[in-house]
């Protein structure tokens, strides 16, 4: 089924607009397949050059493509210029291949990479012409399934998606395909193929769960309707090998964020740090071969062309074979100009010495170290197996191989830190300054740059802190404060993250499925674009949960009991509460805990629960 | 310049949907080419190597272009007919390489040989016929001068040398098409939408710059004759 192109009237508008080669398509790698029987869009609900490199896209795209008489576009949110132009001349949201309108498709997938798109969601939504609610939608309106990073709480956005993939959809994507299609050739109404949905593993059908509250208000429990299941758990691959890695990916032509070639060579963290959601929901760890890994880098660059390649996880040194992949990447590349990186580093000489690997001969790209935090106990609350000692190591290391510059990663607000914690952090820059101007030829001193991030904790579902309070916006202030007073000037960068952007962060990755309707009414009053900084209001949101009637402080900042319900419990991450509860008890004992891909296993439940095992260099560990 | 290498020089197009594309878009794009295509570039000295390409002047945003050239230093002699073929299939269509061939080490770079560029300039709306077209351009055109506001700044371009031809102005479906040579220079060139538009705010006239195609870039001698690169 071929659809009316709206390029004619979307160039009478580009030419007005900033970069309009975010309109354009046409980009290599681009599918055109326009004669398909069933056709989805996948939207990333930001610009395209925040969505374009998203990796899950890519895969999703090349599997859904890869399907018989099945045909996937790609749609981005427009920046607000854009919006503009296509609100007054009233063409609606379209996919970029086929210019054609979003709302015209059989399967629109959205997805959900961060807490502060949520409005962006909305407004990809209400600009395509589809109703923001599955419970208004009509037959006639396209299947909107959600998934990505942040359904691990998908309650404050479960009422604007038909369903929601909670976990990989490698191969859930095809499932539910092939369940829309079936209920199509059937004839069934869209209630009936909400059942169906229902029945695929990892997938949630929001309008199949009803929230019970108390008299008082308060969250009582998530009550399946009909044979949902009571806990939706999250999909997984058993084996990343067996998943062709996207090599011919879309090469975009404008400048965007990660514009390069990136292979994703493990997934999953079991380093175990417990304020961090992804290590709990990605687990297990799953290594590519060395081999794959090399072998898909060089397709992957004959394919696309690029000059860098990224060699994406969430701890891309912890890879057991990483070193032996960087010596060959290195032996192949030599000669052509073509860069290696990775997304970040180990705190330790090995991470170092990684760094040093990849950018002999080369540029030096930027160093970004991660103690989080500024004291042996906070780190050991945190499970952050790192130690003063090890992050001075590998400075040392760094500034004698020629870094002049270093970026450190903190946090305040985390659980049992106190005031001495805080400073300590300007006390630990210190010393790190101090090693570096040691390591530094004294002419180069001078030149010594230590950047120092600091973010606040927020407390996320799924992990051994989901209970745990975030602290208030003036406790966030007056710590800034200490820092300020403690940290060292000459030589450091600081900066910190929005206290501001971080309590909506906080509201939104514990709310329940009231807070769709502060969404709504925050975006009905404007919001939208709040993940870019100058596009934030704080006061838009709090007006908007004062309207709704929903309490973000009782939702950020309360602390919770471990036996009270939560409001994300139906959705599970194959981590069982029980280790949670253990390593939040751990957590308070200042006791750490050790990476089960390193030493034996540490009882998370995940493998059990989901069926799989770690995997490391392409064999399961058994 | 290493005597190893070789210059291959190709000619181009930016046409259809890749018009909206920026100079440094299309330089990506096209090094992206090159790297799909397995050519043997050489590689620049320094601190960051990359590969040694050079472009011709840039095309602004939403201006095609027919005839555009880049020169790529090659480390091995391969057929240009072969590796014409290579390009061809690497690179998207409305970006698609149309000839390519080898020029010698010592002629000047694009940027520098090239000064003369050809412009058509599609004039649509209401009050764009030929006659009332040609007679806005003449009017302005016989004043000798164009002074443009650009970026806050005030620019004055000499139109006896900035045009070394008369602009013609032909029929076309909906309106007409302006074709102008614009000689080029190292302290900025006209730009030839800004011209028409000059032309027809000059005369009051409603009708409005569609699209404007830069169909040839050329090589003016000290002769006085006109060349292609290649």
């Amino acid at each position: 089924m071929t659809y009316a192109s709206l390029w004619p009237r979307v160039e009478e508008h580009i030419g007005r607009v900033e970069r309009p080669s975010r309109y354009i398509d046409r980009e290599w790698g681009a599918r055109h397949d326009e004669d398909a029987g069933y056709r989805s869009v996948l939207i990333y609900p930001d610009t395209y050059e925040i969505g374009q490199a998203n990796q899950a896209i890519a895969i999703l795209y090349g599997q859904l493509n890869a399907l018989d008489d099945v045909y996937a576009e790609r749609a981005y949110l427009p920046w607000l210029d854009m919006i503009g132009e296509m609100r007054e001349a009233g063409i609606p949201l379209f996919s970029l291949e086929s210019c054609s309108p979003v709302r015209e498709f059989d399967l629109v997938g959205i997805t959900v990479p961060y807490e502060l798109t949520y409005s962006n969601i909305l407004e990809t939504l209400d600009l395509a012409g589809i109703p923001l609610r599955a419970e208004n939608r009509s037959e006639s309106d396209p299947l909107v399934v959600g998934g990505g990073p942040s359904v691990y709480n998908p309650e404050p956005f479960a009422p604007f998606f038909d369903a929601i993939l909670i976990g990989e959809g490698e191969e859930a994507v095809a499932d539910i395909v092939a369940t829309h299609r079936a209920a199509k050739a059937a004839g069934s109404s869209r209630a009936e193929l909400l059942r169906h949905l229902a029945g695929i593993p990892g997938v949630y059908v929001p309008s199949l769960y009803a929230v019970r509250t108390h008299a008082d208000g308060t969250y009582a429990g998530t009550t399946p309707i009909d044979a949902a299941p009571a806990c939706v758990i999250k999909r997984v691959v058993a084996d990343l090998d067996a998943v062709r890695a996207p090599v011919d990916t879309i090469v975009p032509f404008m400048d965007v964020v990660h514009d390069r070639y990136g292979l994703e060579v493990l997934r999953g963290c079991s380093r175990g740090c417990r304020f961090c959601q992804a290590g709990m929901v990605y687990r297990p760890v799953r290594e590519r071969s060395a081999d794959t890994i090399v072998r898909d880098v060089m397709s992957g660059l004959a394919c696309t062309g690029y000059d860098e390649v990224s060699l994406t996880s969430l701890s891309t040194t912890d890879h057991s074979q990483i070193e032996e992949v960087l010596r060959r990447l290195r032996r192949r590349l030599e000669g052509s100009g073509v860069s290696v990186s990775l997304p970040s580093l180990r705190v330790d000489s090995f991470g170092v010495e990684m760094a040093r690997l990849i950018s002999a001969g080369g540029k030096k790209s930027g160093l970004t170290l991660a103690p989080e935090a500024g004291t042996q106990r906070m780190r050991d609350v945190i499970n952050k197996n790192v130690t003063e000692e090890a992050l001075l190591e590998s400075v040392t290391a760094a500034f004698e191989a020629g870094w002049r510059r270093v970026k450190l990663y903190f946090m305040i607000g985390l659980p049992t830190e106190t005031d001495a914690d805080v400073s300590a952090i300007g006390q630990l820059v210190n010393k790190v300054l101090a090693v570096a101007r040691e390591a530094t030829p004294p002419g180069a001193r001078g030149s010594v740059r230590v950047a120092v991030s600091v973010s606040t904790f927020v407390p996320k579902a799924q992990t051994p802190f989901q209970w745990e309070p975030q602290i208030a916006l003036d406790e966030v202030h007056r710590r800034h404060g200490i820092l300020r007073d403690t940290m060292p000037r000459k030589g450091v960068e600081l900066h910190y993250h929005d206290a501001e952007v971080s309590f909506l962060e906080g509201v939104m990755a514990r709310g329940g499925r009231a807070v769709a309707d502060s969404i709504e009414e925050a975006w009905r009053s404007g919001a939208r674009f709040d993940a870019w900084t100058e596009r934030f209001q704080l006061g838009r949101w709090l007006d908007a949960f004062a309207a709704t009637g929903v309490d973000p402080q009782a939702i950020a900042n309360r602390e919770r009991s471990t036996d009270e319900p939560l409001v994300w419990q139906h959705i599970s991450a194959g981590v069982s509460a029980r280790y949670l509860v253990r390593e939040r008890e751990r957590a308070f004992a200042e006791k750490t805990t050790p990476d089960c891909s390193f030493v034996g296993c540490t009882s998370c439940d995940v493998c059990d629960e989901l069926g799989v095992d770690v995997v490391l260099g392409g064999a399961s560990r058994g | 310049m290493a005597s190893s290498e070789f210059r291959l020089r190709v000619r181009y197009g930016k046409v259809a949907r890749l018009r909206w594309l920026s100079h440094l878009e299309v330089i990506h794009a096209l090094e992206r080419s090159i790297r799909r295509a397995g050519l043997n570039y050489a590689i620049t000295q320094g601190f960051n190597p990359h590969m040694k390409v050079s472009f011709g002047p840039a095309l602004p945003v939403g201006t095609a272009g027919e005839n555009e050239y880049l020169d790529v230093w090659l480390t091995r002699y391969t057929d240009a007919a072969e590796l014409l073929d290579k390009l061809r299939s690497t690179t998207p269509a409305d970006l698609a390489p149309q000839e390519a061939r080898y020029v010698a080490d010592k002629e000047p770079s694009l940027g520098a040989a090239l000064n003369i560029a050809k412009y058509s300039v599609d004039v649509t709306g209401e009050e764009s016929e030929v006659r009332q077209v040609r007679a806005a351009l003449e009017e302005l055109v016989n004043t000798g001068t164009l002074s443009i506001e650009h970026k806050g700044k005030q620019k004055v371009f000499d139109l006896v040398r900035s045009l070394p031809k008369e602009p013609r102005v032909e029929d076309r479906d909906e309106g007409c098409s302006v074709l102008l040579a614009i000689r080029m220079g190292p302290e900025g060139s006209l730009r030839p939408e800004m011209l028409v538009r000059e032309a027809l705010r000059g005369a009051t006239l409603s009708a409005v710059v569609a699209h404007t195609t830069r169909s040839d870039l050329l090589i003016e001698n000290d002769e006085g004759v006109w060349t292609r690169p290649v």
